[in-house]
């Protein structure tokens, strides 16, 4: 069974680093999904380890062969596009027995892999449809099927979801992942969605500019990110600027208004301009009692589950936090709330050479 | 003042009924969303509104006033399209001055108009720049800008954010609804993302195969749908099937497949009737009894778990735990689960099935 | 299968793909390209004959000086009417919907099929013939000047490549702009003015060359319709005037070979600076769009002007395109047992046609389809640039003077025997109509997605495989339409066939000598004529039938 290795990719397209010393694990078996902003080389990387882009420099492994100069079709890695590519002149049984035909398996055998098929992405009633009579949903499991039938063990997914309604992305995404398992191949799956990483990876690679920032299990990321963006990207984040005036079991911050916030303890020393994060689930609010600052309620929104609440500090700081829904009616805007958060759930960062601003950019 | 009076609205194409007699009426500085899933007739009814297409049947009136054949530059609307359509040989401000000068304002004007609006969506930085040099986020922006910039004060929004990143999409919703609020404007915004429609509208329109399915605020679609279909669209939702044994102001019961029973508040159900109660997985918690379920999977959500079972009634079951506690549940475990019984919602048993009511395409 | 299966794993290997691809480039170059050009070395090489011969000559100076004039006169006054009404029709045929819409397009196009000698012809019965000529009981025979007969004979078969051009391009301009427009308080016209219109830049670009570039080259209806026009001895164009001399190079006084690399080398050059001027200004221009007249324009986008634009519109197709192209049906009614028509002649000329068409159709289809898969896959790359750009060459340059330069490459302009004559005629046909499958399949493969190749290659196919099972079955139509075009490019031509052997027996050559040569014999020429028309339509529908299926299958 197959694991996929990125050994220092390098392409550049003009100016543009798609990929940066690109380093890249994923295990055998594994569901790992490769999460960033648009443009930052999510789909160069699916398209080096399958072999449609060449390399400027660097190397691929699959199974611990280098496939560096291999072609594509020599790889065994599938690829499932955006749009999902399904050949429009085919029907659903002849996509999915595209692989087998190129193969030449014999008839048997076909058979036995077309009934499979269909049975395993629940389109036995629809094999002689041709792909524009079918919804999105179909189109994706289509695309799913013949991928699998081709023998490839290792699928690359380039934004699977992203053309399906977003109530339907929600449904599909326990299907898609459970089948993966089951099958046990090795899944590389690319998204700009947090929600959709964090709930269907079995780890997470944080990609930005053509570099991994950071690879862990969705926990992990989560809850302790390496620098202010990732804090931002995998569910949002509030942040203060300041320095450190205490560590120990907690880090102190007195910011620049004069406010003092605690954090995680951290490697950094005392006397460092620093930036600390907490992510908005973990901003508590409160009527009264204890809290670092005090803020007003700009807006509140209803989101289903959570209410999302805008706060602002000091008249010119935003923030933000979630809490459960139940709470509705008794917050309303303008209301004075007093903020404050747990020292573990909040992390300490280096000041970003660019600013913070720059750091958080998404786009 | 713009109000939008939609009545008895039909759009056919061939044998195809898109839009099937719809009546809607939203008020004037109203935020009304409409969802639904695809090839709901949610856009072509707000291409309706807008004069883009004619409808086969129904009137459309915006401030009282009826549409029929007025065209669509005479309709004073601002229109978001999905695919943003700047103009793009066209610098950001010639784009959003566009609507002053196709109104004969002289050029001065249009360019303190279009300065104007690009610093309400902060863009002012990237006047000179092409639609081409802007990403996703800010041409978005722009081309609100540009819809603003005419002074309408009826603005269609017709899945503006879909093109977007899930990130993007959130930051810029809020900044929508902010917007909006602060002119005072009557909006229709069309989507099909759920977490859209309740972050930033007044009213959401929920509709499915051309007709309406019902209306109401986010929190009341959200807690009390009257629908089945809404339930399980708006927000995910636990659906377990069963039968009404004992029916009484404030304490019902419905007993499951297994036998298990759930007490719930409310229910508008005769005793035997058959029925689906649909809860919300934060409003379902592991207790010492209730319904016994295997557990299957545990994900983590950031702020929660979400844990994934199958309960002994045949019925899936996901409900949510506190980051904390997440450590104590595993996949094989078997737990008791409980429901908060104000948060459950009662239905009829749909007659095509559960699958086939809260089908999402 | 193993044997098949080597096959596939040869020719799959990079070297061999490579050199396959050098062998296609190669024969671009060697047998399109440069025969193509290669009259202009004769500037260098015989500079003293041009002198002696041309020059010198104040006779020859003055009859190539004013037909040249009159050449660049007709194809400018030509673009200028097709752009002025094409420019409504393309508008009509991409964003209205009607009834009978799908005939309109077929018309539209039928003149792009007609041999243009039969064309010619046909226009000059329409509005050239007095009425009261023995064969022409109907026509208007309101023209008597040269001049103009020709433009609205060069209109009719232009017109179509203008509407063609502009259609294409609006097609892909989203009409969510002008909508976009609308919704901001434009009316239809301000907004189809100041959005649609400056987007339109590109598809002008290749719509005005193209219709000047047919202009320029027309020889056949040209010389036909001139030869039934009593006034106009020693009116000619460049084309007719490379027609006649070639004749007299050939058989009387050779000499004339120099005076005809100088008229070719000065049509192709000017044709050449004239399109890459075209470019440049088209691109700088800046129309005057930044005005708007919100009330004027108003006005006239409701109500009775749009409709009478677009009834205009149909007037100009049916009057100034259709009818003429159709006229020549007239003849069938007029009986004359005194015609001795030499049928015999034409149905060998026939036979001789289409096998130069086949043979050109094939080997444009065997090398042609690589190269364009070369281009449109090689986008951002350099060389398929540089050679996307080339292709444009033989389209441009008059066939007159690419037959003469052909004819010059390949056997010194000399006369030869029929057999070289034919494979001449084959090397010229190929040379101007291997861009037109180029261009067609250039252009269906760029609308497919590449990911749909890519997905194939990583479910295990070869690049060859993914051709033939993805991507082909995507752009057949398009093949199919691109040899249908070259072949009855070939089928029409006269310029390129007469300015390599000016007595060559295809069917075009063999009606023009009918009414060119005495006695003339307009009769049987109009019955050839309606012959030639015939087949081209049937393949004509061929072409709409295939073109149809592949619309209907995206």
């Amino acid at each position: 069974m197959p694991s996929v290795r990125l050994e220092g990719v390098q392409k550049r397209y003009g100016d543009i680093h798609a990929a940066d010393d690109l380093n890249l694990e994923v295990r055998d078996g594994e569901y790992l999904c490769l999460l960033g902003p648009t443009g930052a080389g999510k789909t160069t990387a699916l398209r080096v380890v399958c072999g449609l882009t060449s390399l400027d420099s660097g190397k691929v492994f699959i199974d611990d062969k280098d496939v560096t100069d291999l072609e594509p079709e020599r790889r065994g890695t599938a690829l499932l596009s955006q749009t999902y590519s399904l050949f429009p002149q085919l029907t659903v049984a002849e996509n999915i027995l595209f692989g087998p035909d190129i193969h030449d398996l014999p008839e048997e055998e076909r058979r036995r892999t077309l009934a499979d098929m269909l049975d395993l992405v629940r389109l036995t009633k629809r094999p002689d449809a041709f792909p524009r009579e079918l919804s999105g949903g179909m189109m994706q499991r289509t695309a799913l099927a013949r991928a699998l039938a081709s023998g490839a063990e290792v699928l690359l997914f380039d934004e699977p979801l992203r053309a399906l309604d977003a109530r339907l992305r929600i449904s599909l995404r326990h299907e898609l992942r459970s089948l993966a398992k089951s099958l046990k191949i090795t899944v590389i799956h690319v998204t700009h969605d947090q929600d959709e990483a964090l709930v269907m990876a079995d780890r997470i690679g944080l990609i930005r500019n053509g570099h991994i920032l950071q690879v862990g299990e969705p926990a992990q990321v989560y809850d302790n990110p390496i620098s202010p963006f990732v804090a931002n990207f995998v569910g949002q984040s509030n942040f203060v600027t300041g320095e450190i005036i205490d560590k120990g079991v907690k880090t102190t911050v007195k910011t620049e208004s004069g406010m003092t916030v605690f954090a995680r303890p951290c490697a950094m020393e005392v006397g460092e301009q620093v930036v600390v994060g907490v992510k908005i689930g973990n901003t508590e609010i409160a009527r009264e009692g204890d809290s670092f600052f005090e803020g007003i309620v700009e807006r509140v929104l209803f989101e289903g589950r959570n209410l999302h609440i805008d706060l602002l500090v000091e008249g010119t700081v935003h923030f933000s936090a979630k809490i459960p829904s139940w709470r509705l009616g008794k917050l309303a805007s303008g209301d004075k709330v007093m903020i404050k958060w747990s020292p573990e759930s909040a992390s300490v960062f280096k000041m970003p050479e660019k600013g913070l601003r720059e750091e958080l950019r998404v786009e | 003042m713009p109000t939008v009076q939609l009545s008895k609205v039909s759009v056919i194409y061939g044998s195809v009924v898109a839009v099937d007699e719809v009546d809607l009426r939203i008020e004037d500085g109203e935020y009304v969303t409409i969802l639904g899933p695809s090839g709901c007739g949610k856009t072509t009814l707000i291409r309706a509104i807008a004069g883009i297409l004619v409808p086969t049947r129904g009137e459309v009136f915006i401030g009282e006033k009826n549409m029929k054949g007025v065209p669509i530059e005479e309709r004073d609307i601002g229109y978001v399209f999905q695919n943003i359509a700047l103009f793009p040989n066209m610098t950001v401000t010639n784009n959003v001055g566009y609507g002053p000068r196709v109104h004969e304002k002289s050029k001065e004007a249009q360019v303190e108009i279009a300065h104007k609006y690009l610093e309400l969506v902060k863009l002012l930085e990237k006047m000179e720049m092409f639609p081409s040099e802007l990403c996703g986020g800010e041409q978005q922006k722009v081309s609100l800008a540009r819809a603003l910039a005419t002074g309408a004060k009826l603005l269609l929004l017709d899945e503006p954010l879909s093109a977007l990143d899930a990130r993007v999409r959130v930051d810029l919703r809020y900044e929508l609804r902010r917007l909006v609020k602060r002119l005072g404007l009557t909006t229709v915004h069309v989507t099909h993302d759920q977490e859209e429609a309740m972050s930033v509208s007044d009213r959401i329109v929920v509709m499915r195969a051309g007709g309406i399915v019902e209306t109401g605020t986010p929190a009341q679609l959200y807690t009390r749908p009257l629908d089945i279909f809404t339930a399980n669209f708006v927000g995910e939702t636990n659906l377990f099937e069963g039968w009404v044994t004992h029916r009484e102001e404030g304490k019902s019961a419905i007993e499951l497949r297994d036998g298990s029973i759930i007490d719930v508040a409310t229910c508008e159900c005769a005793e035997g009737d058959a029925v689906v109660v649909s809860v919300r997985p934060e409003f379902v918690f592991p207790f010492t009894e209730g319904m016994r379920t295997r557990i299957t999977q545990t994900i983590y959500m950031g702020n929660y778990w979400r844990i994934v079972g199958m309960a002994a009634s045949e019925d899936t079951v996901e409900f949510d735990v506190p980051v904390a506690e997440g450590n104590l549940y595993h996949e094989g475990q078997e737990v008791y689960l409980m429901v908060n019984r104000k948060a459950a919602v009662v239905y009829q048993r749909p007659r095509e099935g559960i699958a086939e009511a809260v089908k999402l395409e | 299968m193993a044997r098949l299966e080597r096959v596939l794993e040869f020719i799959s290997r990079r070297s061999i793909r490579k050199g396959w691809l050098a062998l296609v480039i190669l024969f671009f170059l060697s047998f399109v390209i440069i025969p193509t050009i290669f009259v202009l070395t004769y500037a260098f090489t015989n500079w003293d004959a041009i002198n002696s011969v041309v020059l010198s000559d104040p006779v020859k100076m003055t009859m190539i000086t004013n037909a040249i004039i009159n050449s660049f006169e007709i194809a400018g006054l030509v673009t200028l009417i097709d752009f002025m009404a094409g420019l409504p029709m393309a508008w009509i045929m991409v964003r209205k919907k009607f009834r009978g819409k799908a005939l309109v397009d077929t018309l539209i196009d039928m003149p792009l099929v007609v041999p243009t000698a039969a064309l010619g012809f046909s226009a000059a019965l329409f509005w050239g013939i007095a009425p009261g000529d023995i064969v022409n009981p109907l026509g208007l025979g309101v023209v008597s000047s040269p001049l103009l007969l020709l433009i609205l004979l060069h209109i009719v078969f232009s017109y179509p490549y203008m509407v063609r051009s502009l259609s294409a391009i609006l097609e892909q301009i989203d009409q969510n702009y002008e909508t976009a427009g609308r919704t901001l308080g434009a009316s239809p016209l301000t907004a189809a003015r100041t959005i649609t219109l400056p987007l339109f830049r590109a598809g002008l670009v290749t719509g005005i060359i193209l219709c000047l570039a047919r202009s320029l080259s027309e020889t056949g209806g040209t010389v036909i319709a001139l030869a039934t026009l009593s006034g106009s001895k020693g009116f000619n164009t460049g084309p007719t005037l490379i027609d006649g001399w070639k004749a007299i190079a050939q058989t009387t006084d050779p000499n004339y070979n120099a005076a005809l690399a100088f008229v070719s080398i000065l049509l192709i050059i000017i044709a050449l600076v004239l399109m890459v001027l075209i470019r440049v200004v088209v691109k700088r221009v800046h129309l005057p769009m930044g005005k708007v007249w919100p009330r004027p324009e108003k006005l006239l986008s409701r109500g009775f002007f749009p409709k009478l634009k677009d009834s205009s519109t149909m007037v100009f197709l049916a009057v100034m395109v259709l009818l003429p192209s159709f006229f020549i049906f007239t003849c069938v009614f007029v009986f004359n047992p005194t015609s001795s028509g030499n049928w015999g002649g034409f149905g060998s000329s026939i036979i001789y046609s289409f096998t130069v068409a086949g043979v050109v159709t094939l080997v444009d289809l065997a090398l042609g389809v690589p190269l364009a898969l070369y281009i449109a896959r090689g986008r951002s790359k350099r060389l398929p640039e540089v050679i996307d750009t080339m292709v444009n060459i033989p389209l441009i340059v008059p066939t007159a003077a690419l037959g003469y330069s052909l004819s010059l490459f390949w056997v010194g302009g000399n006369a030869v025997n029929s057999d070289v004559g034919m494979l001449l005629v084959i090397l010229a046909h190929i040379a101007f109509t291997y861009p037109l499958v180029v261009r067609n399949v250039t252009g269906a493969v760029e609308e497919v997605d590449p990911a749909f190749e890519e997905t194939a290659r990583t479910l295990g196919a070869k690049p060859i495989q993914a051709f033939r099972r993805v991507l082909l079955p995507m752009i057949k139509s398009s093949i199919l339409a691109g040899a249908i075009m070259a072949f009855t490019r070939s089928l029409g031509e006269t310029g390129a066939t007469r300015a390599v052997v000016s007595n060559a027996n295809t069917a075009p050559n063999f009606i023009v000598t009918l009414i060119t040569k005495a006695p003339k014999d307009f009769y049987s020429a109009a019955l050839a004529c309606i012959i030639l028309i015939a087949i081209s339509y049937v393949l004509m529908l061929g072409l709409r039938y295939f073109t149809r299926r592949g619309k209907g299958a995206n």
